[in-house]
C-alpha cells in the first residue's frame, strides 16, 4: 500500500462541473478512447504517445456519455446526450450510421460478446436491443423504473444485467427476452447526480456478476439463481460508483466516491493495493494484454495506472478464462479474440458461441438446482444446450458447404464425404459479389450481402412475359431460393437463437394482395426448396419433406429416408434426392432420388439415382418435357427413362468436349443441353454481366467403332429415344383422352429423321462393308418408303446380294402390314395409296379429307400405318372397300420387283445419299418422267398412284 | 477536274454505305420467346430468352430499340483486340489489317444503339475512330503515289467506308490520266468499266481495282 501518485492530463475541458466521463482500450491496446458528457468529442489517444494531440470524433450534438468497441475493435458505438447512438469505423474513426435514437438521453451502451448486439439504456424506460446486422431493434427490455445506468451482457450470452439510478438490478434472459430476476434496492440510489452512474459487471468466466452494494462494498450475485454469493469489503469509506474486473478475474479495481481506487484479490475479498486522486474517478479499464489499468476521473483528466497489481502477483491477464468476455463499458478485455473468426463473430448471434465449449462444473450443478425451483424456467434453460449444439453442428455444415462447394466439386479430393445439400441453379457465397441462388430456364434470383443484410433480385429471362419483380431487401439472410413462373419461395439456415430457419413464398401475381406468407421452422433448419404447380416443398434438416400450397396452407408432411441432397419441382411433380447410406470407400456418393406427385399424392418413382466414379451431384432437375435429370461433377448428363423398367440413359459428357471448358447446367430438352460456358477454372459463372447459355448437342458417350460413323450411331440412338418419348407420352395422351394430332405430327417428323439417319447409317455399314448390320438397319426403318429407299440405294452401291435381302424384307413387311387391315379394317384406308386410282389425275387438285381420326388410340401405336396415311390419306376415302384388290397388286408388284419404279420419288435424303450415283437409271422406263418431279408428298403420292395404276396394267 | 460532269460516277452517302453494313450478322441475346423469322434475307431464330442466335445488325437494332435483346458486340469490338489492331496499323505503312468490310458501320451502330452492351464503349469508340484515322492517313499517302503511270491501285483490306470516300477521287483521278494518256479512246471504255465497278460493289470483296 504505497502512496503512489498518478499523473493526469486532461482529455476533455470539464467547465469545472463534474461529469461522467468514460475510457476505453481497443482490443490490442493501441488506442486509449475518452469521452465526456461536457463535452461533444471522443477523443482516441495513443497510450504509447500520450503527448500526441488525439484524434477527436465530433458527431454527436451534446456530450458524449458512453462508448463502447465491439469485440473485434472495428466497430466504435457511442451515445450521448442528444439521444442518439452512432457507429463508427475503428480505428479509422470515419462516422458510419446513426443506429438508434431515443427520446431521452442515453446513459449506457453495450455490445455482447460476439458484436451482434448492441445494447443501449438511458433516461428512455426500455433497454434497446440492437441487431447490428441490419440496424433493427430486436428487442426493447422494459421494466426499470429509473434510468439504466449499467449493463452487461453475460460473456456467455444467455443473460443480460442491468441496473438503473434508483439500485435496481435486474437479470435478463435474452433468448425470451424476460426478466428472469429483479433485485431492488441493492445497489447505491445515485439520485440526480448524473456524474455518478451505476455499474455492474460479469466476472470473465461469467460465473458472477458484480455490483456495487449498499455499504460502500461490492456484492458478488450468482449467473443463474441471482443469489448473494459475498462481497467485497474493505477501505472504501463512500460507495463505489465503478468497477472492473481484470482480464483473468482474479482482480477487481474499484472506484468509490471517496476518491481511491482500490484493487482488489477477488479470491482473496482482499483488497492489495490503493490510489487516491484528486477527484472521483469515474471509469476504469485494464488494459486488455498487460498490467495496467486506465482510469478518468469526473474533470475529464486520464491516465494509465501500470502496474496496478503488484508486480509480485500474478498478471492480471494471466490464465484469461476461456469464456472471454468484456466489461460493462463494452471495453473487450481479451486479445485472444482474433482466433475466432471475425465473421463468424458479425454473424453469429445471441449466444451461438456460448455451448460449444466446455461448461464449468458448477453452473451444471446450480442449474439443476433451479430444476427443482423453477419448471418453465428449466426447460428453458436444459434445452437450451441442445438446440445449441445442433445448430452448432448446422452452422458449420453450412460453412463446410459454402467454401466447400469449390471443393465439392474439383472431383480429384479423395475427402470421404457426404455430399452437401444444395439448390439447383446456385452458385456458391462470393465475399461482396452478387451470387445466384437460383438460376433456370426461367429467370434467376440473385442476392448480395451488403452492411449485413442482403438484396435480392428476381429477373426473368424473358422480360417481356415475365412478370416484374421488384428487389427486395432480405433481413432473414436467405440462402436457398426456388423460383417458377407462379412464385418465388425463399428459405434462410438458422444462425443462432434469435434467426430460426424462416421459410418465405413470394408470388408474383394473385388476386388478393399481401398473398406472400412465411414459416418458421424451430430446431429445424430448412436445406431445399423446391417449387411446383401451386406448391412448394420444403426439405428440413429433421428429414422432413414439408408441402404447402401456394397459399400458405400446411399440406403434407412426409418423413424421408435419409439426408436431403436436393430437389427440383416440375408442374405436380416433385423430385427428391437423399443420401441412401454413408459414401462408399471408393468416395462414391449413394444417393436416392423419389419423385411425388403431389396433387394426386402418389409416388411414381423410386430408385438410386447413378453418378460417376468419385464424383457428386451438382445439378438436379427436370428437362422441358418434364424428364428427370441429374448432372454430376465429372461432367455426365443423365436422364431418366422408362426403358428397362426405369433407368438412366448418360446423355451428355463434358469429357468429350474441350477441357478448358466447364459447364454450369440450366437445363435441357430433348435435343439440347442449355449450360453456361465457364472457363476454367471457373465452375459457376459469375452474376454480371449476365451470362448467356448455350446450347450443346446432347450425345451418348459411344465407344469408338469400326464404322467411324458415331455422330450418326448417336443420332440413331437419340432419335430412337426421342420417338419411344414421344410414343410414350401419345399413349399417355390417347389414354387420358385428349387430342393427339400435334404428337402424331411430331412422331411422324421424327420417325422421318430417324430413317434418314438410318439410311446414312445403311450407306456408310456398305461402304464399310458390314453387310449384316446393314441388314439390321434396314429392319429398323419404320417407313416403308426408307425401305425401298435403302433398297435403292444399296443398288447404287452395286450389292444386288444385299438388294436381294432388302427386298424380302420389304416384301415380309408388305405382307404383314397387308394382313393386318383384315383384322383392323378401319386402319386398312392407309394403304390405299398403293391403289389405282383411274378418276383422279396428276393435275387434278385435290381436295385433302381429315385422316380418321376415331380410330385415334388405336391408330396412334401404328406408327408404320399411319406414315402411310400421312401421305396418302388425302384420296383415300373413297377406296376403302378395295382392300382385296391392294393386296393382290402389293403382292404383284413385290413380285416384279420394279425397285426403281416404287422407289424414285423416295425423300430428298436418299439422293443426297447417293451422291448423284443413282441418277442415271437405265433400266427405270419411267425415268424421265419422275427426273424432274416435286418432292412434295401430295405429289408423291399422286405420281406414285399413277405408276402403280400403269404397273398394275403392265 | 475531268469526269466531275460524269452522270455515272455516282457516290454512295454515308448513310447509304451504313444501310448496307446493316446486312451484316452480329449475335444477340433475346429476351422474348419468339418463333423464327422468316424473312426474303434468309431466316433467323428462333428466339429463346438468354440463349444467343445470329441475326443481321438491322434486325439486332430494331430488336434493341424495342428493349428485347442485347447484342454481343463482335469479338474484334473488344478494346484488347482494337489496340493490336491499332498497334499493327501504326506499324505497318502499306498494309491495311483485315478488319471486317463494315467494321466503321457496324461500330457506329452498336454504339449508337447499343452502348449498354459494349464493355468501355467510349475506349472502343476513340480506338475505332483512331484506327479509321491511321488506315485513312494511309489511304491518303498511298495515293500520292499515283501518276500518270498508274492504271489501277491495289488497296488491300480496304472498308467499305474507307472505299467510298476515295473512290471519286481515285475513280476521277485514273480516268483523267486515261483520258490524257490516250485521247483517242474517250467515254464508251469508260463507261463498261465503271459498271463493272460498280457491281463488284455490292459484294463484299475485299480485293478491288481501280
Amino acid at each position: 500500500m504505497k502512496g503512489r501518485s498518478l499523473k493526469l492530463r486532461e482529455a476533455h475541458k470539464s467547465s469545472g462541473a463534474a461529469s461522467f466521463c468514460s475510457i476505453l482500450w481497443d482490443l490490442c491496446a493501441q488506442h486509449l478512447l475518452t469521452s465526456s458528457s461536457n463535452d461533444l468529442s471522443i477523443c482516441i489517444h495513443d497510450p504509447l504517445l500520450p503527448s500526441n494531440s488525439p484524434q477527436i470524433l465530433r458527431h454527436h450534438r451534446d456530450g458524449v456519455t458512453a462508448l463502447a468497441l465491439s469485440p473485434n475493435s472495428t466497430c466504435l458505438a457511442s451515445g450521448s446526450i442528444d439521444h442518439s447512438v452512432k457507429l463508427y469505423k475503428f480505428p479509422g474513426g470515419e462516422f458510419q450510421t446513426n443506429v438508434t435514437r431515443f427520446t431521452l438521453p442515453i446513459r449506457v451502451i453495450s455490445f455482447n460478446r460476439s458484436g451482434s448486439i448492441l445494447a443501449a439504456a438511458g433516461d428512455d424506460e426500455g433497454i434497446k436491443l440492437i441487431n447490428t446486422i441490419d440496424g433493427s431493434i430486436a428487442r426493447v427490455l422494459k421494466g426499470h423504473k429509473g434510468s439504466v445506468t449499467g449493463l452487461a451482457f453475460d460473456p456467455n450470452g444467455e443473460y443480460l444485467a442491468s441496473v438503473d439510478s434508483i439500485g435496481t438490478v435486474i437479470h435478463w434472459e435474452l433468448h425470451s427476452g424476460t426478466a428472469l430476476h429483479i433485485l431492488k434496492g441493492i445497489a447505491p440510489d445515485t439520485g440526480s447526480d448524473l456524474s455518478v452512474l451505476n455499474v455492474l459487471s460479469w466476472s470473465p468466466d461469467g460465473e458472477t456478476l458484480a455490483v456495487p452494494g449498499l455499504k460502500n462494498d461490492v456484492v458478488m450475485y450468482d449467473r443463474d439463481t441471482a443469489e448473494k454469493l459475498f462481497s467485497l469489503r474493505g477501505d472504501h469509506v463512500q460507495p463505489i460508483c465503478f468497477l472492473s474486473w481484470s482480464p483473468n478475474g482474479k482482480y477487481m479495481a474499484t472506484a468509490g466516491l471517496d476518491r481511491q481506487i482500490l484493487i482488489w484479490d477477488v479470491d482473496q475479498r482482499q483488497d492489495i493495493d490503493r490510489q487516491k486522486f484528486d477527484d472521483r474517478i469515474c471509469c476504469m479499464a485494464w488494459k486488455p494484454n498487460g498490467n495496467a489499468l486506465a482510469v478518468i476521473d469526473v474533470m475529464g483528466k486520464y491516465g494509465v495506472w501500470e502496474s496496478a497489481v503488484p508486480s509480485s502477483m500474478k498478471s492480471p491477464t494471466e490464465d484469461v478464462p476461456s469464456l472471454q468476455s468484456k466489461n460493462s463499458n463494452g471495453l473487450l478485455l481479451f486479445d485472444e479474440d482474433e482466433q475466432e473468426p471475425s465473421a463468424s463473430g458479425s454473424l453469429s448471434d445471441l449466444g451461438e458461441d456460448s455451448h460449444g465449449e466446455s461448461e464449468p462444473p458448477s453452473r451444471k450443478r446450480l442449474r439443476k438446482q433451479s430444476t427443482y425451483d423453477e419448471d418453465i424456467d428449466d426447460d428453458l434453460l436444459s434445452s437450451l444446450p441442445k438446440v445449441e449444439s445442433r445448430k452448432k453442428a448446422s452452422h458449420s455444415h453450412k460453412e463446410s458447404l459454402n467454401n466447400g462447394n469449390e471443393g465439392l466439386k474439383s472431383t480429384t479430393s479423395a475427402r470421404l464425404k457426404m455430399q452437401e445439400a444444395f439448390q439447383p441453379g446456385a452458385t456458391p457465397v462470393q465475399p461482396g459479389k452478387r451470387r445466384f441462388l437460383c438460376y433456370n430456364m426461367l429467370g434467376s434470383i440473385t442476392t448480395i450481402e451488403h452492411d449485413g443484410y442482403s438484396h435480392i433480385e428476381i429477373d426473368f429471362h424473358d422480360t417481356g412475359s415475365g412478370p416484374r419483380v421488384p428487389a427486395m431487401t432480405d433481413y432473414f439472410g436467405f440462402t436457398m431460393a426456388s423460383l417458377n413462373e407462379h412464385g418465388s419461395v425463399f428459405a434462410n439456415p438458422c444462425k443462432g437463437q434469435k434467426n430460426m430457419s424462416t421459410l418465405m413464398y413470394r408470388p408474383f401475381s394473385t388476386w388478393a394482395n399481401n398473398s406472400e406468407w412465411s414459416m418458421r421452422f424451430e430446431q429445424e433448419e430448412v436445406k431445399v426448396v423446391a417449387l411446383g404447380s401451386a406448391w412448394v416443398a420444403a426439405v428440413t434438416s429433421l428429414n422432413f419433406l414439408r408441402i404447402f400450397t401456394d397459399g400458405g396452407l400446411q399440406r403434407y408432411v412426409i418423413s424421408l429416408d435419409g439426408p436431403v441432397v436436393t430437389a427440383s419441382g416440375f408442374k405436380d411433380e416433385l423430385a427428391v434426392v437423399t443420401h441412401a447410406s454413408h459414401c462408399l470407400p471408393s468416395n462414391d456418393q449413394m444417393l436416392e432420388f423419389r419423385v411425388f406427385n403431389i396433387s394426386n399424392g402418389t409416388q411414381p418413382l423410386k430408385g438410386h439415382l447413378p453418378l460417376t466414379p468419385g464424383s457428386c451431384l451438382t445439378w438436379f432437375g427436370f428437362s422441358e418435357e418434364g424428364q428427370l435429370s441429374s448432372y454430376d461433377s465429372k461432367g455426365v448428363l443423365r436422364v431418366f427413362t422408362n426403358q428397362f423398367g426405369g433407368s438412366w440413359l448418360p446423355l451428355f459428357s463434358a469429357s468429350k468436349e474441350k477441357s478448358e471448358e466447364n459447364y454450369w447446367v440450366a437445363g435441357l430438352n430433348m435435343n439440347k443441353l442449355f449450360c453456361i460456358v465457364c472457363k476454367s477454372p471457373d465452375l459457376f459463372p459469375p452474376v454480371m454481366p449476365k451470362p448467356v447459355l448455350t446450347l450443346l448437342d446432347l450425345s451418348f458417350p459411344l465407344a469408338t467403332s469400326d464404322l467411324g460413323a458415331e455422330t450418326l450411331e448417336n443420332e440413331f440412338i437419340l432419335k430412337n429415344t426421342h420417338l419411344l418419348q414421344i410414343q410414350q407420352r401419345i399413349e399417355e395422351m390417347a389414354a387420358a383422352g385428349l387430342d393427339t394430332t400435334s404428337l402424331d405430327d411430331e412422331a411422324f417428323n421424327v420417325e422421318t429423321a430417324l430413317d434418314r439417319c438410318i439410311l446414312r447409317l445403311i450407306a456408310s455399314c456398305c461402304n464399310g462393308d458390314k453387310i449384316v448390320r446393314a441388314t439390321e438397319l434396314v429392319k429398323l426403318l419404320s417407313l416403308e418408303k426408307s425401305v425401298k429407299g435403302a433398297i435403292k440405294l444399296v443398288t447404287a452401291l452395286k450389292l444386288p446380294n444385299l438388294a436381294e435381302r432388302f427386298n424380302s424384307i420389304l416384301e415380309e413387311r408388305l405382307l404383314n402390314e397387308t394382313s393386318r387391315p383384315a383384322t383392323l379394317p378401319l386402319t386398312s384406308s392407309n394403304h390405299d395409296f398403293l391403289t389405282s386410282i383411274q378418276s383422279s389425275k396428276p393435275s387434278q387438285p385435290v381436295i385433302p379429307l381429315p385422316s380418321p381420326q376415331p380410330s385415334s388410340p388405336l391408330f396412334a401405336k401404328k406408327g408404320k400405318l399411319q406414315e402411310g396415311a400421312k401421305v396418302g390419306n388425302e384420296k383415300v376415302e373413297q377406296r376403302r372397300t378395295a382392300i382385296v384388290e391392294n393386296i393382290g397388286k402389293v403382292k404383284s408388284l413385290a413380285e416384279v420387283k420394279s425397285i426403281e419404279d416404287m422407289t424414285n420419288q423416295g425423300e430428298a435424303s436418299i439422293g443426297e445419299i447417293k451422291n448423284g450415283a443413282v441418277n442415271q437409271r437405265p433400266s427405270n422406263p419411267f425415268a424421265k418422267s419422275s427426273s424432274n418431279q416435286e418432292k412434295s408428298s401430295l405429289f408423291d403420292a399422286i405420281k406414285k398412284m399413277k405408276k402403280v395404276d400403269e404397273t398394275g396394267k403392265r | 477536274m475531268a469526269g466531275q460532269s460524269d452522270p455515272h460516277i455516282s457516290l454512295f452517302s454515308a448513310q447509304e454505305v451504313e444501310f448496307l453494313g446493316e446486312d451484316e450478322m452480329v449475335e444477340i441475346v433475346p429476351n422474348m420467346r419468339m418463333d423464327p423469322l422468316n424473312l426474303i434475307c434468309g431466316d433467323f431464330g428462333p428466339f429463346r430468352p438468354q440463349i444467343a442466335t445470329q441475326v443481321p445488325l438491322w434486325l439486332a437494332v430494331a430488336l434493341k430499340k424495342r428493349g428485347k435483346c442485347t447484342i454481343r458486340p463482335p469479338e474484334w469490338m473488344s478494346v484488347e483486340k482494337l489496340t493490336q489492331v491499332l498497334e499493327a496499323e501504326r506499324n505497318s505503312l502499306r498494309e491495311f489489317q483485315p478488319l471486317p468490310f463494315h467494321y466503321v458501320e457496324i461500330a457506329r451502330l452498336l454504339s449508337d444503339h447499343a452502348r449498354d452492351d459494349i464493355p468501355d464503349v467510349y475506349m472502343v469508340r476513340s480506338l475505332i475512330e483512331d484506327i479509321r484515322d491511321v488506315r485513312f492517313h494511309k489511304v491518303e499517302t498511298g495515293l500520292e503515289t499515283i501518276h500518270e503511270r498508274t492504271h489501277a491501285v491495289k488497296l488491300k483490306n480496304l472498308s467499305a467506308m474507307e472505299a467510298n470516300i476515295v473512290r471519286p477521287f481515285v475513280v476521277r483521278a485514273l480516268q483523267a490520266f486515261y483520258k490524257h494518256d490516250s485521247p483517242e479512246m474517250i467515254p464508251q471504255p469508260d463507261t463498261t468499266a465503271i459498271r463493272r465497278r460498280q457491281a463488284a460493289d455490292r459484294g463484299p470483296k475485299r480485293d478491288r481495282r481501280y
